[in-house]
């Protein structure tokens, strides 16, 4: 083309400068996530907390807690509530999927998301509705006792929590098996009714069969999710003293009277020992899940299989749950927030009041803590992404051995509960003499939140990546532009909608999350998941009521948003 | 000068062999073409040669500048070799405009915002694309957006440009018009191009020179006249045309031509690479060339009518001949007898060895 300008080589890209930026973002991540892990492991093989002068190594803290015969309790807890909830969620929620996903059932566009609401909802939050709905005077046990003189439950038991539990993790079941069973090819159901069976046999036996590599992941899933309960037992062991691994731990916290970091430290490894495992198990069963979905994948014909005269009994089985799962607890918190007190005799009418949100924003704590609650989910959830899109792109069509360790890195905080990590970021930032004055500024919460939703922030971000082409940037390759211009001035305008997708799902993570602030949350770092369970244990009733409804609020505006914008809500 | 010369290159994915020692020189203002079935490695060599594969050994030669040299592991990055890509999928930028997609490599070569207005302006009108600057690439049409991938590959003057398949994405008769005005575009502006295609056709019209791949290696390279009309291998006589066979063994070979007894009948013509007399043999002519005779005669075989068909410029026969069938074409239907006599001219057969 003799009419433009001569060819010029493309300017050549400062390779130190290229590869600097990668360095530093894994080295980040690196320190971000093992140093917290790395100072529990420390502090579980010291005879006392790590700034206590007497400390010596040794393996005093496991005795200790071997020799307790209430770990052993606990631990048998979090194991039949574990197992409990698994089968329960894991049934419910494949069949769920199947009547949502493969039949004619009407109204699904509005019931998706409610199905997905329990994960939305801070388990603290729903566990205060249970007790607040279904407890012993709750609002549904006293009207059962009005209509029929008794309420034939109870939910402090650990049979009780176990079905709780389970009816709330449904939705963890529900989007494995959804997304499965869309790339299921209908004639194989179809095969299946016109040999005579019902819609609910083809699932059984057809249908639910064909994508067991997904349900056997989310049953591990759900498994690994019943070690990590906190929230839950916190809330519905306590009246009648039923402790589990996580809130054993909490316990600890005060059992003798001093700080007793490394008998915590040794209880947290225990537990990071269970959930490891589970983690790498997960990984595994995922990549096999995503296999065998491949090869029976014969989708694009898709038609919904006629429910007929079975809809009403479909109807009715997802209704029901829906009432159990999401209505109960949320119904019950909202009540609650607007009465002074509630039992039997009282009228709703009478009691109906709005001094508990009066005194929720009359306490400066209160109202910090909603803005601070506010401030990390949006701003807070920003800059989240923005690092796990860092973290993305360090990692993004490199096949090299660093990006299989940040493969394997991100992993690491999944394996680590929010209570487990919140704890190890306070003896960060009171170990490190650099980040001791940000221990009770919002960034100590923060780096916490990021680090623990670290793994779900970057399945986001990458589901975002691999959705460009390889063309595409190979183009801007040959054309001459260096990886880093081809990040910033191709990639990342390409997902950028993806992104704003992940903001609003980090947003209402954020807004959810609990456990990791428990240990943080210091004077001006109140967030209202911590601060929460801070109240319930001071027995604040008529604040944690009215602050439960202020968080479902915050987190039904960022799902209002993200139905709005058509967010998927879900990998 | 050559513009660009690949040199005994090697390159595997894991332990699988992809290009195993290929060699070729592109002139300037010449277009050659890589063709092969799928799985020959054609692609994969054209990524070699922009970067984006790399290969374990050989030398890639851009001009006089080695951008790829396996022994002293010089591996030149795709961003820096100064090539012209056009990608299968065309693989624009959904989020920039036409003009920005023709632009980029301008912008990214520290260009003057006015002489990449100039550049490519000039760019998009002379692939007649001067009107669509401000729209973006999903609201042209297939044709269209071949034409803008071509003008973001040419529009820095790249010493060589690659194209990837470049018309396997248009259908069938807009195929036909974009290769004639590819060619005519390609020799107007004097560039210099490596062109991916699977397809024969394709590749005799747009090119100066074929190389035929076949499991990772050049076959036979050369004009189109030439791959066509002299095939040294069996695989290259086949792929490159629509062929009869007739399987037999060789009685004879000498001076160039042989002679191959089969199933009812001898045939001579001229001897390929490996016929030698007692070993088993392929005749094989064009469908073109063969022709439908009255009587017996020299090279002509005597064969049953199976059907005529009528494929509209044309008619199609159908013969047998002991279990074989050769094919022919006419001007009209023949009307079914038990004898015909199919002749094989001699100038047009070649004897090649079996599995040569």
């Amino acid at each position: 083309m003799s009419t433009v300008p001569a060819a010029v080589a493309p300017v050549a890209p400062n390779t130190l400068l290229a590869r600097f930026p990668r360095a530093l973002t894994i080295l980040v991540t690196a320190s971000a996530v093992l140093a917290p892990l790395a100072l529990i492991l420390y502090q579980s093989f010291l005879t006392a907390p790590f700034f206590d002068a007497s400390k010596k190594v040794g393996l005093g803290a496991y005795r200790f807690v071997f020799a307790d015969p209430d770990f052993w309790q606990a631990f048998l807890n979090s194991f039949t509530l574990a197992v409990g909830m698994t089968l329960i969620a894991v049934p419910l929620g494949a069949l769920l999927a199947f009547v949502m996903e493969r039949t004619d059932l009407p109204w699904k566009r509005v019931l998706e998301p409610m199905i997905l609401v329990p994960s939305f909802v801070s388990p603290m939050v729903l566990s205060f509705g249970y007790v607040v709905a279904a407890g012993p005077v709750g609002f549904y046990s006293v009207w059962a006792q009005d209509l029929i003189g008794t309420a034939p439950w109870g939910i402090y038991s650990i049979p009780a929590m176990a079905v709780i539990a389970g009816l709330t993790h449904v939705p963890n079941v529900y989007v494995y098996a959804t997304s499965a069973l869309k790339s299921l090819g209908s004639d194989v159901e179809e095969a299946a009714r016109t040999a005579g069976a019902s819609p609910f046999r083809v699932a059984a036996t057809v249908s639910l069969p064909l994508i067991a590599p997904a349900l056997l992941f989310s049953a591990v899933l759900v498994f690994f999710l019943g070690f990590e309960l906190f929230g839950l037992p916190l809330v519905l062991g306590d009246p009648e003293g039923h402790l589990v691994l996580s809130t054993y731990l909490y316990k600890l916290t005060n059992k003798l009277g001093v700080p007793s970091y490394h008998l915590m430290a040794a209880v947290a490894i225990c537990i990071v020992a269970v959930t490891f495992p589970l983690v790498l198990l997960q990984r595994r069963l995922l990549q096999n899940a995503r296999r065998f979905a491949t090869i029976k994948g014969k989708a694009g014909r898709m038609k919904a299989l006629p429910l007929g005269r079975w809809k009403p009994l479909a109807m009715a089985l997802l209704l029901a749950w829906l009432f159990l799962a999401v209505i109960v607890p949320v119904s019950g918190i909202a009540l609650r927030a607007f009465v002074t007190n509630w039992g039997i005799g009282v009228s709703l009418l009478d009691a109906f009041t709005l001094d508990n949100f009066r005194a929720v924003f009359e306490e400066p704590t209160h109202t910090r803590a909603i803005v601070n609650t506010i401030l990390i989910g949006t701003i807070g959830g920003a800059i989240a992404v923005a690092c796990y899109t860092a973290i993305g792109f360090a990692t993004h069509r490199r096949n090299d051995g660093w990006s299989r360790f940040v493969d394997y890195l991100v992993l690491v905080p999944r394996a680590v509960p929010g209570l487990l990590a919140g704890l190890a970021f306070l003896w960060v930032f009171l170990f490190v003499p650099l980040l001791a004055p940000l221990r009770a500024t919002l960034f100590s919460m923060w780096l916490a939140y990021t680090v623990v939703w670290l793994a779900y922030g970057m399945r986001l971000i990458s589901t975002s990546l691999f959705q460009v082409s390889t063309e595409l940037e190979e183009a801007a390759r040959t054309i001459g532009a260096s990886r880093g211009r081809i990040s910033r001035e191709i990639t990342l305008p390409l997902i950028r909608h993806g992104l704003l997708g992940s903001w609003l799902l980090v947003f209402m993570i954020f807004e959810r999350e609990y456990s990791t602030g428990v240990y943080l949350l210091a004077p001006g770092n109140e967030v209202i998941g911590a601060e929460l369970v801070s109240l319930w244990q001071g027995g604040a009733i008529d604040v944690v009521a009215a602050l439960s409804l202020v968080n479902i609020v915050l987190v039904a505006i960022g799902l209002a948003i993200a139905l709005r914008f058509g967010v998927r809500l879900r990998d | 000068m050559a513009e660009l010369t690949v040199d005994d290159l090697h390159l595997r994915y894991g332990d699988t062999p992809i290009l195993n020692g290929v060699a070729l020189t592109l002139e300037r203002g010449q277009v050659v073409s890589l063709l092969g079935p799928s799985g020959s490695g054609k692609t994969t060599l054209l990524r070699a040669v922009a970067g984006l594969e790399t290969p374990y050994q050989g030398t890639i030669r851009i001009g006089d500048q080695v951008v790829f040299d396996g022994a002293k592991s010089l591996d030149v990055p795709a961003e820096r070799r100064n090539l012209g890509l056009v990608f299968q999928s065309y693989a624009l930028w959904p989020h920039k405009t036409i003009f920005d997609n023709v632009a980029y490599g301008l912008k990214l070569r520290g260009h003057s915002a006015a002489d990449i207005k100039t550049s490519v302006t000039r760019a998009l009108e002379q692939l007649s694309l001067g009107h669509l600057g401000q729209r973006y690439p999903h609201q042209l049409s297939g044709g269209q957006q071949q034409r803008v991938a071509l003008a973001r590959a040419l529009v820095y003057n790249p010493p060589v440009i690659l194209l990837d398949e470049p018309l396997s994405n248009l259908d069938a008769k807009l195929r036909e018009e974009a290769r004639a005005w590819l060619r005519e575009l390609i020799v107007r502006l004097q560039l210099s191009a490596l062109c991916v295609t699977h397809d024969q056709a394709e590749a005799m019209a747009m090119s100066d020179r074929i190389l035929l791949l076949n499991g990772g290696r050049i076959e036979q390279q050369g004009t189109p006249r030439e791959m066509y009309g002299n095939p040294s291998t069996l695989f290259v006589a086949d792929f490159m045309g629509s062929n009869n066979e007739l399987k037999g063994d060789i009685v004879e070979a000498r001076d160039g031509v042989a002679t191959l007894n089969g199933d009812g009948f001898s045939v001579t013509g001229a001897a390929r690479s490996g016929a030698a007399p007692g070993v088993p043999g392929v005749a094989m002519i064009r469908v073109e060339r063969v022709r439908i005779a009255d009587a017996p005669g020299p090279n002509r075989i005597a064969a049953k009518l199976v059907t005529s068909m009528y494929i509209g410029d044309r008619f199609e026969h159908l013969f047998e001949v002991g279990k074989g069938r050769l094919r022919a074409y006419g001007d009209s239907a023949l009307e079914a007898r038990e004898a015909f006599h199919v002749e094989l001219p001699r100038e047009s057969l070649w004897i090649f060895r079996a599995g040569s």
